[in-house]
């Protein structure tokens, strides 16, 4: 694993790369993709990232950034996907400190496609721009956003999909969610889609709520307490995040951390 | 000996009294079968035992193993030795049937259950219900078909190993093969703990399975008739004609029937159907 600590130009080697970020200036990284790849980037401290990519024709890539910094971080991001390319970025944000990310993913070639995920544990401010655009044709474009608000959290997720004119045959989808356990929660997420073609497939889903009272009701008679059950929930809510990854070592070591997290709720 | 006492209970839905003053004692080991028409308290006395806050107590006590049930959180009842089997379990995406079951098996235990006698227990109970192998990974309940789901809450009954089990119609969805497997696991549960419990059902042939030790029939919020496994019986043959003139009682259900137009509510199925006409709105 090897920490970064000032700005770099990476060339990622094929299997899982592994990087913790630990500074205390600004940061800009490129990340370039000529092989089939994974990559967990474990954010410790950081003032202003700046990240981007590029997927050459072909690669799969995936990305998890797993934000365990203590005080605010601020994120620029911009991913290049070129043909039949297939990337995946994913954002796991249980700590307790705030985050202002844009993203900004390019579907720059026909068949190249992209999945934007986070999985937020919401106890401080959250706020997402993600832009997934379909530059050409037969490219899919796809963001999944799930959230569990906490006590003093506040989310803010814009998830734009746009498709310009000429990307026929393409796909631009998205779903959002966020769950609170209590009144007084504040979460405002604005799915867009700009679609400027014909021949696409496009859609969006999004859901805003507390947990079914029989939900919890069901549980509580096999024994749980009610915060119990809140961990058990958001668990199931946040943990698909990890599967980013396909490294079975890296990614236990995620669920457990996860959990515990979870369990101290 | 674990006794389920209960007195004079009243219990209320929405305003409206369902359970007009129920008595009924549970000792160890019985087998007491809960008949009734549709509609007049059956899954109401249920859900009231097992703490559903949708259930307002307005009179009367409840018991266990000479605690007040009625001062314990729904997760305390159970700890307690307390199980209802529903009628219409929860479907929990996200959310494992080993993880679920793990957590509440370590909620009833001082130490956590170590994992590996966890899964051998598991698999073991898999099998006695004969439920598909990947049941353990998949989400609680989470797309399984109606019988399916019964026999979930049989192996979570399994895994928990309750003192007093409450079965609300868990033979309605099943299949002749699923219940004999279910029936089995219940009277294995017995003979193996000496579980008792309170089971609700339309189907004689369920009764057959289990052999009630009494027979309860609960008519407009109260029990009017009480007696051995005979009288399941003659309901099967006769209906409940007789009970109301014998016994001169006139059903809720009948009742309430002939007023559905103004919007009458009774039981778990009804606030059911309310809850969801209210969500499509």
């Amino acid at each position: 694993m090897k920490t970064i600590r000032c700005n770099e130009d990476i060339i990622l080697q094929e299997g899982l790369n592994e990087f913790i970020i630990d500074s205390i200036r600004d940061l800009n990284l490129s990340f370039t993709c000529d092989v089939d790849c994974e990559v967990f980037v474990r954010i410790v401290a950081c003032r202003s990232l700046k990240i981007s990519s590029f997927t050459e024709q072909g690669r799969h890539v995936s990305f998890l950034f797993w934000n365990e910094s203590s005080s605010h971080l601020q994120v620029e991001e911009s991913h290049i996907v070129m043909k039949d390319g297939d990337l995946s970025v994913a954002y796991g944000e249980v700590n307790p400190a705030s985050m202002k990310r844009h993203v900004q993913v390019a579907l720059r070639q026909p068949g190249a496609n992209a999945l934007v995920s986070s999985a937020s544990l919401v106890k401080d401010r959250k706020d997402y721009v993600i832009e997934v655009i379909n530059y050409a044709p037969h490219t899919n474009g796809n963001m999944k956003n799930f959230a569990v608000m906490m006590e003093g959290g506040n989310l803010n997720i814009d998830a734009v999909g746009k498709i310009v004119k000429g990307a026929h045959g393409s796909q631009s989808h998205q779903t959002s969610r966020a769950l609170s356990f209590e009144p007084g929660q504040h979460a405002t997420i604005v799915p867009e889609l700009l679609i400027d073609e014909d021949d696409v497939q496009a859609s969006h889903a999004m859901s805003m709520g507390s947990v079914d009272p029989d939900h919890l009701y069901y549980m509580q008679t096999r024994g749980l307490s009610l915060s119990q059950c809140i961990s058990l929930i958001s668990t199931g809510y946040l943990l698909p995040i990890v599967d980013t990854i396909a490294d079975e070592t890296l990614k236990g070591k995620l669920r457990e951390q996860l959990e515990k997290e979870m369990a101290e709720l | 000996m674990k006794s389920l006492v209960i007195k004079n209970l009243h219990v209320s839905v929405e305003g409206k009294e369902i359970l007009k003053g129920v008595d009924l004692t549970v000792n160890e080991n019985e087998v007491h079968a809960l008949m009734g028409p549709n509609g007049n308290g059956k899954s109401t006395l249920l859900a009231a035992i097992m703490g559903n806050p949708k259930y307002t107590v307005t009179q009367g006590s409840i018991e266990y193993d000479g605690k007040d049930l009625l001062a314990m959180p729904v997760n305390e009842r159970s700890i307690a030795g307390v199980f209802l089997a529903m009628q219409y379990p929860q479907e929990i995406p996200g959310v494992t049937n080993s993880d679920f079951l793990r957590a509440a098996m370590n909620a009833r235990s001082e130490k956590p259950v170590p994992l590996f006698r966890f899964i051998k227990a598991m698999e073991k109970t898999i099998k006695d219900l004969q439920m598909k192998e990947d049941l353990a990974h998949r989400f609680l309940n989470e797309g399984f078909s109606g019988g399916e789901k019964k026999r979930n809450e049989i192996v979570q009954m399994e895994m928990l190993k309750p003192s007093l089990s409450m079965l609300d119609e868990i033979d309605s969805g099943l299949d002749v093969d699923a219940l004999h497997i279910v029936a089995d696991a219940l009277n294995r549960m017995r003979e193996e703990n000496g579980m008792s419990m309170i089971v609700v059902s339309h189907y004689e042939r369920f009764y057959q399975l289990i052999k009630p030790t009494y027979t309860h029939v609960l008519v407009d919020g109260r029990i009017v008739l009480e007696g051995d496994a005979s009288v399941a019986d003659r309901i099967d043959a006769e209906g409940y004609d007789w009970i109301y003139r014998e016994y001169n009682v006139q059903p809720a259900a009948e009742a309430d029937s002939t007023k559905k137009n103004n919007g009458g509510v009774l039981g778990s199925c009804a606030i059911r159907v309310a809850a969801e006409s209210e969500g499509s709105k």
